[in-house]
């Protein structure tokens, strides 16, 4: 019954809404609603029984699980770097612990009951001992003049490392220190064209920054900061975080480029876990829960230090904040709590993605093995997990999707083909034609490609069942013998 | 997938709820920037009201469906 849940509850996502959040997103409002209507729809859209072989939405199930597997395999990869290790090393225990997943099936649903809870309790301990509801925290949050350095913070006193490469532009002139050694790249734009340069540090050695600098920092690098100065890259203001002036009527495309790839991407992933009935009520509850408690962390995070999301590490905030607001000795074990239940809602989605898989596919191990390992390949590429996720549920969306909306299975193959060929060209557009700065729409849709994608798989795969049904109605339906769900 | 009445008004009542958030956010004006007791409309909308509603509906639209 909660196998719904558990497949929408990837770690992955739950970190990304509470980072989004967090860093005031300006599309952070509706994502974090989309997050949860999406799989209600899901729920609600019942699943037809499967429609026949659809190889093309079978391939694209793979490759949307793979996509998520990928972006939940970046949190593992997170620890490692937080921990000084390479990402690769997290990686691996990630995928290893995966392939077994398995084994692990019938741990699945206390997995996600319990990683709910451990997620809830560090919040609701921030809750009590602050004597801070969240709407007082996010008040405070957007009355901050501006979002500074505090002199406790991690980046001020120790110095932090960036999980994945950053673009840092500094608000305000201020020193940053190198703590590992290597080529750092500044743009000084107080010129035009903009001068760069390439700085050769030594553990140590500090840059001076000047207002609109930009320094690119890579994957692992450490550095320290001035306390009192603005946190690069952060909106200039509370009023900025809280209202995020670059919302406006031109992000529409891109907000419906958003939903439609969440709620896509959920019909697709919800369509065989159908319930009805009060053991079904168990899902929207969970879910409930978990994007609210994600919510919830970004909004304190915020309040807190709004220096946490600068690492773009999807672990930091989570492993930061209850140290920060309780102090080490009641924080560091709420921390620990976190993390753990960030682990074991990765156990409850890996094993609900390997179901999903199988039901959509082949249920053979070697399938599970290959797209675990493809996963771990793809977190080699220096990708954002929001757009890991997006591809992931993108590709389902304008693939899968128009399969699992089709009365037919000839219907269900044509509309998956229309929908990824779409999918692919909308994608692949920036590479191909590449335009400095493309118009809102069509960022949008190069971002978002199952916001064109999806309504046009299903299109064509209601075009196929139409003319089929008037072709031969009573012969029009799927076969009694098939097996797969895609 | 095939919907009944229930669930589909049910559907219809969430996507709405969606398109809310939208509005809110992106209308002119920025009618969602306005503050209710310190945190904005908007907020209260996504965060808030809008998630307790869709919760509400996705049940009851459950139960009305029966085993």
């Amino acid at each position: 019954m909660r196998e719904a849940a558990a497949l929408w509850l990837q770690p992955a996502l739950v970190a990304v809404l509470a980072l989004r959040v967090a860093a005031g997103e300006a599309d952070a409002p509706w994502l974090v609603l989309g997050a949860l209507v999406a799989p209600l729809v899901a729920l609600l859209a019942r699943a037809r029984p499967p429609a026949g072989r659809n190889p093309v939405a079978a391939a694209a199930a793979a490759g949307a699980v793979t996509a998520l597997l990928a972006a939940n395999f970046l949190l593992a990869a997170d620890a490692a770097t937080l921990l000084g290790g390479a990402p690769w090393q997290g990686v691996s225990v990630a995928a290893a612990l995966a392939v077994l997943a398995p084994a692990a099936r019938r741990l699945a649903a206390p997995a996600l009951a319990l990683g709910a809870v451990a997620l809830a309790l560090p919040l609701a301990a921030v809750t009590l001992a602050t004597a801070t509801a969240p709407w007082t925290a996010w008040t405070r949050g957007g009355l901050r003049p501006a979002l500074t350095f505090s002199e406790a913070s991690a980046w001020v006193q120790d110095g932090e490392r960036f999980a994945r490469p950053a673009r840092l532009t500094f608000a305000d002139g201020q020193r940053v220190t190198a703590l590992t050694a290597g080529v750092y790249r500044v743009i000084e734009r107080d010129a035009a064209p903009p001068t760069v340069r390439d700085w050769r540090l030594a553990s140590g050695e500090t840059l001076t920054l000047r207002p609109g600098d930009e320094l690119s920092v890579e994957t692992g690098a450490r550095l320290r900061f001035e306390a009192g100065r603005r946190v690069p890259g952060a909106p200039a203001s509370g009023a900025a975080w809280a209202d995020a002036p670059a919302r406006g009527p031109w992000m529409l495309p891109a907000a419906l480029g958003g939903l439609v790839t969440l709620v896509g991407g959920a019909l697709a992933l919800g369509a065989a876990t159908g319930r009805r009935g009060a053991p079904a009520t168990w899902s929207p509850v969970l879910l409930l829960a978990g994007v609210t408690t994600a919510t919830g962390w970004g909004v304190y995070a915020a309040a807190a230090a709004p220096d946490l999301t600068l690492s773009g590490s999807l672990l930091t905030l989570w492993l930061r904040l209850p140290p920060l607001a309780l102090g080490p000795r009641a924080g560091v074990p709420l921390a620990a709590l976190a993390a753990a239940g960030i682990v074991l809602l990765g156990v409850g989605a890996t094993v609900a993605l390997r179901r999903r898989l199988a039901a959509a596919t082949r249920p053979e191990p070697v399938l599970w093995a290959g797209a675990v390992a493809l996963a771990a390949v793809l977190t080699a590429w220096p990708v954002d997990p929001w757009r890991l996720l997006m591809l992931g549920l993108g590709l389902a969306a304008a693939m899968w999707t128009p399969s699992v909306l089709a009365a037919g299975a000839p219907g269900g193959v044509v509309g998956s083909i229309a929908g990824g060929v779409a999918f692919a060209a909308l994608a692949g557009l920036p590479a191909l034609a590449p335009a400095p700065a493309p118009a809102a729409w069509l960022e949008a849709l190069t971002r978002y490609p199952a916001l064109v994608a999806l309504p046009l798989g299903w299109a064509a795969a209601r075009a196929v069942d139409a003319m089929l049904a008037t072709e031969d109605p009573p012969a029009g339906r799927r076969s009694p013998h098939s097996q797969t769900g895609a | 997938m095939s919907v009944g009445r229930g669930r589909r008004t049910a559907i219809t009542l969430l996507l709405g709820l969606l398109a809310g958030a939208v509005l809110l956010a992106l209308a002119p004006a920025a009618p969602g920037a306005v503050r209710v007791a310190g945190v904005s409309l908007l907020w209260w909308y996504a965060a808030v009201a809008a998630p307790l509603a869709a919760t509400v509906i996705a049940v009851v639209a459950l139960l009305r469906d029966g085993p």
